[in-house]
C-alpha cells in the first residue's frame, strides 16, 4: 500500500489496513450496545469519587479553606495544581483534531473523537477548580465583566482575568468542535438505533443526510474551525503558563514558561489519551481500528514533546544560574534538594527520563510499556505543576516566611474526585457516542480503496 | 510625644462625678439584644467618636499611664498616657493585651461559693458576704491576706480591714519581687528601698542581665524609651553611646546591645567587682580620693582572676572598666529575675558597687527614701505557709489575681497547704489554679472597671477609674472587703470607711484637685531622693558566686516570659500568639540550649527533653541556638497553666491540659541571702526523651542570605557620612553583601526626591536598569492628592519587643486562630517583626529542613525589622487581583475592599514582602467568644471568611484625621495628627508615619536624618515601597566567645 502522494504529513506514515464499512459502523457502533457488570463497577468507582468529593467540597465551602493543607505563604495548593493539570489533558483533543487536522495527519481519524471528547471533559474538569479554589465561591461572579449598577469592572490587566476568557473560549470551542465532528456519526447511530436512542441522536444529528452537499459544507466547517481551534491550543495553555509567569514569584517569573507549558500540556494531553484509549480499545476489541500504529505515533509526539520539557527543565536551571539572581538560585536549589525534592525527582523521572525508551521501536510498539509509561507521564505531569507551584511559592524573597505545605487528605479526596469527574463523562460518552469518528475512519478506508493496491 | 496635642485633648472626658453613676443599672449579661438610638443625647458620647478616659495600667508594676480609648462606652484599646512620666504615651505589649482581661470569656460572672457536691454554685453577694463574713468572725484572728501588689488606697483599706476584722497577717506576693536589689541597696547605701534607674543620656549601660528593654524588664517601656533616645545616631552623644550585655543568653536586650558577655550565671557580681576596680584603678589615677571602702572590697577582684570565675577574658574586663572610667554617664543594671541566685544580694550588691564607681548615683541612679515596703520577702510566703500547714489559717483570702499555686515551687508545699485552710476566699475576676480550689469566688473587676490608684516612684501617683460599667456581676476588692465588714456588724464596719471604695481612692487623693487628676492621669512630679552614702555594712557581704542544687550538667536558667510575665498573661489570647521576640515560638514553652549542646545530646528543635532537677522533672521541646552558653538550658516561666481557655489546651472532650510546661515545677523553694527568692538555684540533667513535638514558632530561619532586608551598618561607614549604601542611585556600589561602600562620589539624594541627573542627564543614563534611578515616593500618588501616606522605621530603635504587633492586632480586629493554626503557618497578624542574625551567606546549602539558627556566643548582630505592608507604589499585588480588590488609592496606599475579594490569593503570592492574610475560617465565630466582640474596633470591618486582609496604615485613623481636619477647617491633618496604632505604641519611636508629600513632615525628617543608612525591602524589585527602613548600626564593639 503506497500513501497518498498530495498529503505529506501522511506521506510519512503507512495508513493502516481498515476493515470493511459496515464491519466498522458495527464495530465501532457495538461499543455503545448493552453496559457489562464492569462498566457499572468502574462507574460507580467514578460517581463514588465525584460524590465523595461534592461532599469534601460542600463542607469546604460551609467551613472554610483552612480545611486544605494552606501555609502561608503557600496560598495556591493541590486545587490550582490539578486545575493546570487538567487544562493540560485539555491540550491532545484540540490539538489531534485542529492542528493533525489541518496537516493532513489522516492517522489522527481513529483518536480524534475521544481526544476530543477528552478535551471537554478535562476542560470541565478544570474549570470546576476555579471554583472550589476560590475563598468566596459564592461572590466569584464578579470576576466577569458585566454591567452593573455599582459601576464595578474588572481588573484587565489581572492574568487571572485572562485565564478566565481563556479558558470559557476554550470550552466552548472544543464544545463546538466536538459537536461538529460527531453529527455525521450521529446520523449513523440514528439510522441504527431505536427508542430514545433514536429521539436523541434524531435531534442531536440535526436532519443529516450524507449528501454531497452537507459533507461539503461539513468539511469547510471543520477546517474553518481547526483554524480557529490552532492558535486556541497554543494560547490556552500560554494564558494558564501566565498565570505564573506574569507574577514575580522567583521561578515562576520567566519567559520560557508559555512554550514550555504548551509542551508540557501536549505531552500530559497525549498520555491522557493513551492512558484512556489502551483499555478501552482492549475492552470493546477495537484493535483493527486503533491500531498500534497509531499508539506508535503518539508515542513518537510523547517523545518529541518530553524532550521539550526536558529542555525545558534544563533551560530553567541554567538560567537560574546563568541570571545570578540569588532568590532564584536558592529557590530552585530548594525544588531540587530542599522538602520537595521527591516530587522534584519523580517530575524528572517521569518526564523526561523514562519517555526516553520511545527511541526504540519496540517499546513504541509495546502496548503495556506505553499504558504504564502514560500512567507515569501522567504522575509527572501533575508533579510538575505541583513542584512549580508549591515550590516557587514556599521559598521566596523574605526568608523568615518560607513556608512548607502538605496536602491534607481533604484536597486530596477532591482531586481524586477530578478524576472520578472526568471518567464518569467519559465512560457515559462510550455509551451515548461513538468512541471513534466512524466516518472519518470511513474515509480513510475509502481512500485507501481508492489509491491503495490489492484490493 | 511628650505633649499631648489639642485633638487628643478635646477627647479626653475626665468622668465626673455623675457620669459613671448615671447610665443606670443594667449589666452586660442583662442586656437586651437590641439596638437602640440614644433617645436623650449623652452629652460626652457621641456616636463614631472616641472618648478617652486616663488611667493606670496594672498589668505589671512598673505603673505605666494609659489612655483608654472608649467607643460608645465600650473600652475598645488601650494607648500609652503621653503625659505619663514613666511610659510618655507607650505601652508594652502586655500592656496593649491588657484590655482583653474585662472581655475575657473565662471571666467569673458572679459570685460563687462551693457547694457540698465540691462543685462551684451560683451565689447572691449578700449571701457570699454574710457566709464570708462569719467564717472570719469564726476564724478569731487566724485569717490571712495574700495578694499581689496593690495601689497604696487599696493597701491601706486591706490593713484597716485586717486590723478591724481581729488581725491576722498579709502576705504582699509578687513572684518577681526584687527583693534582693532591695536588699543589696540597704546593704550598700543603708536604705532599704529599690533604686530607680534612669538611662537618658547614659553613654554607656551595662545590663547584667536584667534584660532591660526586654518585656521581662524592671520598666521595659521606660527602659527601652530612654536607652533608644540616648543612643540615637542622629547625635554625636548617641553615636558614643555604648550598650554592654552580662548574661548567658542572648535575649532581648543583648540583641540590640554592642557587646555581649555572656559570663558564667552566677558569676554577674564578680565581673561587675572586676569591672568596678579597674574603673576605679582607672580614674583615681586622675583623681584621687578615692574611698577606702570600696579599694578593700575591690581589692580580690583583678581582672585575670574574674576572667577565670567569670568566663569572660580579663581583656574585655579591662577595656569595660576603662570605659567605666571614661564615661560621661554609666549606669550598671543588677540582674533580673533569671540571674537572682542565692548570692542573689552579693550580686545585686556588686552591680550597684559598679555603680558607685561609675559615679552613677544620684545621676542616673536614684534611691527613693526607705519606705514601709509592702511586698514581702519569700520567706513570709514561706511562714505562711507553715501556718496554713499548722492550720493557724482558718481563712485565707486570695486576691489580685495573685495565684501562687502556679507560681511557687512545688516543694513549697502550698496547694497540699491550701487543703488545710477551711475558707479560702478569692477574688480573682479570672479563673486560675487558685481561684479553682477556693471555697468562695467573689470576682474582682477588672482595672478598666475599676477605681485604684498607684504609687510607682516618688512624684508620681497615677489613677486607675472605671471606663465601663462593669460587664459581670463582680463587685470591686474594696468593696468586697468593706462589705464582708459590715456583714460582720458595725463594730467591725465602724472602723473602716463608709460608703465604697470608690470613696476610698477620692479621699486618698483628697489633697489635690481630683478632676483634673483624673483627666491627666494623676498627679507627676519631681520626686526626691536620697543622696546616700556608702553603708559600712558594705563591708559583711561575701562576695561568692551561689552553689547550685543538683548533680547536672546544665544550669537551669528560668527566663520570665517577655509576653506572658509570671503567667497572668498566659491568659490573654494575644499574648499567646504573639512570637516570643527571640525564638518566634508561640503559644508553647521550650528549651533553649545552645546548637553545640544539642548536637551532643543528638536533638533537633522540636525534639522533647527530659529535664531532671532534684525537685523535680519535666518534659519540653528543645530549641537549639547559638546565642547561648554550653552549659545552660533555659526554659521561660509563665506556661504550663491547667485553667483557662487560653492558658491551658482545651481537649475535645472537654477537660484541659497544661499548656507547655511550667518550669516553677523543678525550681526549689529555696532563697538567697536575705530570704528573697532564688531561680537560679539548680542544675538540671537533660536528657532526650526520644520524642518530638512540632513547635508553634512562626519563622523557620534567621539567615537573610544577603538580601535587603533588616541592614546594619557601620558606625565608621555612617559616621563617614554620603548617601546610604543603599540608596537607589547607590546600588550598584552595594557589594559584598551589605557591606557599603561609603564615600562614593555621588552627591547625596535626599530621600523622596529625585536624584539629580535623572531628568538632566536622562541622555546617558537611559541605559541603566530603572531600578538603580532613585524614585520619588510622592510620585505614587494621585498629584491631586494632598497626601502620600508613608512610613519609615528606624530598626536600630527596634528591640523586638511586639508591643506593635499586638496593638495592631487589638486595633485592627485581627483574629486569634490558636496554636494548631499557627502550627500551619495561619498566623494573622498585620504586623511581625522578624528577627535576623548577620548579613547571611547567598550560598546554597543541602537542604536541612526545620528551623535554623545563625546566632553566636557573643555576637549580638541582631536585626528586628518589623515587616508590614509597605504600601508600595508599583505593588505587585495590584495588577494581579482580577477583581480589583485590591487597588491604589488616590494618597498612595495599597487598599484593600474586602467586599469585593473572592479569595484568589493571587495578591499574597505576588507580594514580596509576604505581608497578606487570609482568612481560611470564619474567624468572626471561631475566635471571637462572647463577650469579647464587645472589643472590636467599629471603626474597622471585622473580615468574612475567605477574603484577604492586610496592614492598612490605619486607614480607620487616616479617615478620622482627615474629617477631624475639615471640621476644624484645616485642609489636612497636622502632621503627627495621625499616628498609626503600631506607631503610637512604640516604645522606642522607632516607627514614624505621616504625609510624604509635606516636606517637614516628621515622616520625612527622620528618613532625612536617617539618610546614610536608609533602605527599602528588597528594593532590586522595584516596588517602590512607602516605609524607608533605616538601617541597624553596628557601633565598633569586640566579639566575646567565651
Amino acid at each position: 500500500m503506497t500513501p497518498p502522494p498530495a498529503e505529506p504529513v501522511a506521506a510519512l506514515i503507512r495508513p493502516p489496513p481498515v476493515a470493511r464499512d459496515s464491519q466498522v459502523n458495527r464495530d465501532l457502533l457495538r461499543v455503545m450496545d448493552g453496559v457489562s457488570v464492569g462498566y457499572f463497577g468502574v462507574l460507580a468507582l467514578a460517581l463514588g469519587f465525584m460524590f465523595a468529593a461534592g461532599g469534601v467540597w460542600i463542607y469546604q465551602v460551609y467551613k472554610g479553606l483552612g480545611i486544605a493543607g494552606y501555609a502561608h505563604p503557600i496560598f495556591w495548593g493541590s486545587y490550582i495544581v490539578t486545575f493546570v493539570f487538567w487544562v493540560g489533558i485539555a491540550h491532545a483533543g484540540t490539538l489531534i483534531s485542529a492542528i493533525l487536522y489541518l496537516f493532513r495527519a489522516k492517522w489522527r481519524n481513529a483518536i480524534n473523537r475521544s481526544a476530543e471528547a477528552m478535551t471537554v471533559f478535562a476542560v470541565l474538569t478544570a474549570a470546576q477548580f476555579l471554583g472550589i479554589h476560590v475563598g468566596r465561591i459564592w461572590k466569584s461572579y464578579f470576576i466577569l465583566p458585566y454591567p452593573n449598577q455599582r459601576a464595578l469592572w474588572v481588573n484587565f490587566k489581572s492574568p487571572l482575568l485572562w485565564d478566565t476568557f481563556a479558558i470559557t473560549t476554550y470550552a466552548t470551542i472544543s464544545i463546538v468542535f466536538f459537536y461538529v465532528g460527531l453529527i455525521p456519526d450521529l446520523a449513523i447511530a440514528r439510522d441504527r438505533s431505536t427508542g430514545w436512542r433514536r429521539a436523541l441522536y434524531t435531534v442531536l444529528s440535526l436532519g443529516w443526510e450524507g449528501t454531497s452537499r452537507q459533507w461539503k459544507s461539513h468539511n469547510r466547517t471543520v477546517l474553518h474551525l481547526s483554524g480557529l481551534a490552532t492558535p486556541l491550543v497554543l494560547s490556552v495553555h500560554s494564558v494558564v503558563s501566565w498565570d505564573f509567569a506574569m507574577s514575580i514569584v522567583p521561578t515562576w517569573h520567566a519567559t520560557i514558561f508559555a512554550p514550555y507549558f504548551v509542551a508540557g500540556a501536549i505531552f500530559s494531553g497525549f498520555a491522557m489519551v493513551l492512558t484512556m484509549m489502551i483499555p478501552v480499545r482492549r475492552i470493546y476489541g477495537l484493535e483493527h481500528i486503533i491500531t498500534d500504529y497509531h499508539f506508535e505515533n503518539m508515542s513518537r509526539f510523547l517523545l518529541l514533546t518530553s524532550l521539550i520539557v526536558g529542555y525545558a527543565y534544563c533551560a530553567e536551571y541554567f538560567i537560574a544560574w546563568y541570571s545570578g539572581v540569588e532568590a532564584e538560585q536558592t529557590s530552585f536549589w530548594s525544588r531540587a534538594f530542599g522538602p520537595y525534592w521527591i516530587s522534584t525527582w519523580v517530575m524528572i523521572s517521569c518526564n523526561a527520563i523514562f519517555p526516553q525508551i520511545l527511541w526504540f521501536k519496540k517499546a513504541r510498539t509495546h502496548v503495556p510499556t506505553l499504558f504504564v509509561l502514560s500512567v507515569l507521564i501522567n504522575i509527572g505531569m501533575w508533579f510538575e505543576r505541583y513542584v512549580i507551584i508549591i515550590g516557587g511559592l514556599s521559598r521566596e524573597y523574605d526568608p523568615a516566611v518560607w513556608g512548607t505545605y502538605t496536602p491534607q487528605w481533604t484536597e486530596l479526596i477532591i482531586v481524586a474526585g477530578s478524576f472520578g469527574f472526568f471518567c464518569q463523562f467519559f465512560l457515559m460518552f462510550l455509551k451515548v457516542f461513538p468512541v471513534v469518528a466512524i466516518a472519518e475512519v470511513k474515509e480513510i478506508e475509502i481512500h485507501a480503496r481508492a489509491h491503495g493496491e490489492g484490493h | 510625644m511628650s505633649e499631648i496635642d489639642r485633638r487628643e485633648f478635646l477627647k479626653i472626658v475626665g468622668v465626673g462625678a455623675g457620669a459613671a453613676a448615671a447610665a443606670g443599672c443594667y449589666r452586660y449579661s442583662e442586656l437586651p439584644e437590641k439596638l437602640i438610638p440614644y433617645v436623650i443625647q449623652d452629652e460626652e458620647i457621641i456616636p463614631g467618636l472616641p472618648v478617652i478616659y486616663a488611667s493606670t495600667c496594672q498589668e505589671c508594676s512598673a505603673g505605666c499611664g494609659v489612655h483608654v480609648r472608649t467607643r460608645e462606652s465600650r473600652p475598645i484599646k488601650l494607648e500609652g498616657n503621653p503625659q505619663h512620666p514613666i511610659n510618655r504615651g507607650s505601652l508594652c505589649a502586655r500592656g496593649q493585651a491588657g484590655i482583653g482581661r474585662t472581655y475575657h470569656p473565662d471571666r467569673y460572672v458572679g459570685p460563687l461559693q462551693r457547694g457540698s457536691d465540691g462543685a462551684f454554685a451560683k451565689t447572691t453577694w449578700d449571701d457570699a458576704q454574710h457566709t464570708v463574713a462569719a467564717r472570719i468572725a469564726a476564724a478569731q484572728g487566724k485569717v490571712a491576706v495574700l495578694g499581689a501588689p496593690t495601689g497604696p488606697a487599696l493597701s491601706r483599706l486591706i490593713d484597716a480591714w485586717l486590723a478591724a476584722v481581729g488581725g491576722g497577717s498579709r502576705v504582699v506576693y509578687e513572684p518577681f519581687a526584687r527583693e534582693a536589689l532591695r536588699e543589696a541597696t540597704s546593704a550598700v547605701f543603708g536604705v532599704a528601698s529599690e533604686p530607680i534607674f534612669d538611662l537618658e543620656g547614659c553613654d554607656l549601660v551595662i545590663d547584667f542581665g536584667a534584660d532591660s528593654v526586654g518585656g521581662s524588664g524592671r520598666s521595659p517601656v521606660e527602659h527601652a524609651r530612654q536607652l533608644m533616645a540616648a543612643r540615637d545616631v542622629a547625635k554625636e552623644e548617641g553615636r558614643a553611646s555604648r550598650l554592654v550585655y552580662v548574661g548567658p543568653r542572648l535575649d532581648e536586650t543583648a540583641s540590640v546591645a554592642d557587646e555581649w558577655l555572656p559570663a558564667k550565671p552566677g558569676s554577674e557580681g564578680v565581673l561587675a567587682l572586676a569591672v568596678a576596680r579597674v574603673a576605679f584603678e582607672t580614674r583615681s589615677k586622675g583623681a584621687p580620693g578615692s574611698e577606702a571602702s570600696l579599694q578593700g572590697v575591690l581589692a580580690g577582684f583583678s581582672p585575670e582572676s574574674a576572667a577565670e570565675r567569670t568566663g569572660v577574658s580579663a581583656d574585655a574586663i579591662r577595656r569595660l572598666g576603662r570605659a567605666v572610667a571614661a564615661a560621661k554617664k554609666a549606669v550598671a543594671l543588677p540582674p533580673g529575675v533569671a540571674l537572682t541566685s542565692r548570692r542573689a544580694v552579693a550580686t545585686n550588691a556588686a552591680v550597684l558597687v559598679l555603680d558607685v564607681v561609675a559615679g552613677a548615683v544620684g545621676t542616673s541612679l536614684h534611691i527613693p527614701p526607705a519606705t514601709e515596703t509592702r511586698v514581702a520577702s519569700f520567706r513570709d510566703a514561706v511562714k505562711l505557709i507553715d501556718a496554713m500547714k499548722s492550720g493557724d489559717v482558718k481563712v485565707l483570702l486570695v486576691h489580685g489575681g495573685a495565684n501562687p499555686v502556679h507560681t511557687l515551687p512545688p516543694d513549697s508545699g502550698f496547694t497540699a497547704a491550701l487543703e488545710k485552710v477551711g475558707t479560702v476566699v478569692s477574688f480573682a475576676s479570672l479563673p486560675d489554679e487558685t481561684s479553682e480550689r477556693a471555697h468562695f469566688v467573689l470576682p474582682d473587676h477588672t482595672p478598666l472597671e475599676s477605681w485604684g490608684d498607684a504609687a510607682p516612684r516618688p512624684g508620681v501617683r497615677s489613677l486607675v477609674q472605671p471606663t465601663i460599667r462593669p460587664l459581670f456581676d463582680t463587685q470591686a476588692l474594696g468593696d468586697s472587703l468593706l462589705g464582708i465588714a459590715r456583714a460582720m456588724g458595725d463594730g467591725v464596719a465602724g472602723s473602716l470607711p463608709a460608703g465604697s471604695f470608690r470613696g476610698v481612692v477620692e479621699s486618698a487623693w483628697s489633697g489635690t484637685s481630683l478632676r483634673a487628676a483624673l483627666e491627666r492621669g494623676g498627679e507627676f512630679g519631681e520626686g526626691s531622693y536620697a543622696s546616700p552614702s556608702l553603708s559600712a555594712s558594705l563591708a559583711r557581704i561575701e562576695w561568692r558566686e551561689p552553689q547550685l542544687e543538683g548533680e547536672g550538667e546544665f544550669v537551669l536558667l528560668p527566663v520570665p516570659s517577655p509576653l506572658l510575665g509570671d503567667g497572668s498573661g498566659a491568659h490573654l489570647p494575644w499574648l499567646q500568639e504573639t512570637p516570643d521576640p527571640i525564638t518566634k515560638i508561640t503559644w508553647q514553652s521550650w528549651a533553649e540550649i545552645s546548637e553545640r549542646a544539642a548536637a551532643s545530646l543528638g536533638v533537633r528543635p522540636g525534639d522533647v527533653l527530659k529535664v531532671e532537677t532534684p525537685f523535680g522533672s519535666l518534659e519540653v521541646p528543645v530549641w537549639p541556638r547559638g546565642g547561648i552558653r554550653d552549659d545552660v538550658i533555659a526554659v521561660a516561666i509563665g506556661q504550663g497553666h491547667t485553667v483557662g481557655r487560653y492558658a491551658a489546651v482545651q481537649t475535645p472532650d472537654g477537660s484541659s491540659a497544661p499548656r507547655g510546661v511550667n518550669v516553677i515545677s523543678v525550681l526549689p523553694s529555696l532563697t538567697d541571702e536575705a530570704g528573697g527568692r532564688a531561680w537560679l538555684a539548680a542544675k538540671a540533667r537533660v536528657r532526650a526523651a526520644g520524642r518530638f513535638e512540632r513547635l508553634p514558632f512562626t519563622q523557620e530561619t534567621d539567615d537573610k542570605r544577603g538580601r535587603m532586608l533588616g541592614e546594619a551598618i557601620s558606625l565608621v561607614a555612617l559616621a563617614e557620612g554620603g548617601p546610604s549604601p543603599w540608596a537607589p542611585n547607590q546600588a550598584a556600589a552595594v557589594v559584598d553583601h551589605g557591606t557599603p561602600i561609603t564615600g562614593a562620589a555621588a552627591a547625596a539624594t535626599p530621600l523622596g526626591e529625585v536624584a539629580p541627573g535623572e531628568h538632566a542627564g536622562e541622555g546617558d543614563k537611559h541605559h541603566e536598569p530603572e531600578i538603580l534611578r532613585a524614585y520619588d515616593a510622592v510620585a505614587d500618588s494621585l498629584p491631586t492628592d494632598p497626601f502620600r501616606w508613608g512610613m519609615t522605621i528606624d530598626v536600630d530603635r527596634c528591640t523586638g519587643c511586639s508591643a506593635c504587633v499586638v496593638a495592631c492586632s487589638i486595633e485592627n480586629n485581627v483574629p486569634i486562630v490558636g496554636e494548631t493554626q499557627v502550627k500551619r503557618a495561619r498566623i494573622m497578624s498585620w504586623l511581625r517583626i522578624e528577627r535576623y542574625v548577620g548579613t547571611g551567606e547567598p550560598t546554597l546549602q543541602p537542604a536541612r529542613p526545620g528551623p535554623q539558627n545563625h546566632e553566636e556566643l557573643g555576637k549580638t548582630d541582631v536585626r528586628n525589622s518589623p515587616m508590614l505592608c509597605q504600601h508600595c507604589g508599583a505593588a505587585p499585588c495590584e495588577p494581579v487581583c482580577p477583581v480589583l480588590a485590591t487597588y491604589h488609592s488616590p494618597s498612595g496606599l495599597n487598599g484593600m475592599i474586602y467586599n469585593r475579594c473572592i479569595g484568589t490569593r493571587y495578591c499574597s503570592n505576588n507580594c514580596p514582602y509576604k505581608v497578606r492574610r487570609f482568612n481560611w475560617y470564619d474567624y468572626q465565630i471561631e475566635t471571637w467568644p462572647q463577650p469579647q466582640p464587645l472589643m472590636l474596633n467599629p471603626d474597622v470591618t471585622v473580615r468574612a471568611q475567605g477574603v484577604m486582609e492586610k496592614c492598612t496604615f490605619c486607614i480607620q485613623r487616616i479617615q478620622a484625621g482627615r474629617l477631624l481636619a475639615k471640621t476644624e477647617g484645616n485642609a489636612t491633618p497636622a502632621d503627627g495628627a495621625v499616628k498609626t496604632a503600631c506607631q503610637q505604641t512604640c516604645p522606642t519611636g522607632a516607627i514614624h508615619f505621616g504625609n510624604l508629600k509635606d516636606e517637614k513632615s516628621e515622616v520625612r525628617e527622620a528618613a532625612a536624618q536617617g539618610a546614610g543608612r536608609a533602605y527599602h525591602a528588597l528594593h532590586d524589585l522595584n516596588t517602590r515601597p512607602a516605609i524607608t527602613y533605616l538601617a541597624r548600626v553596628r557601633r565598633e564593639g569586640e566579639d566575646h566567645s567565651a
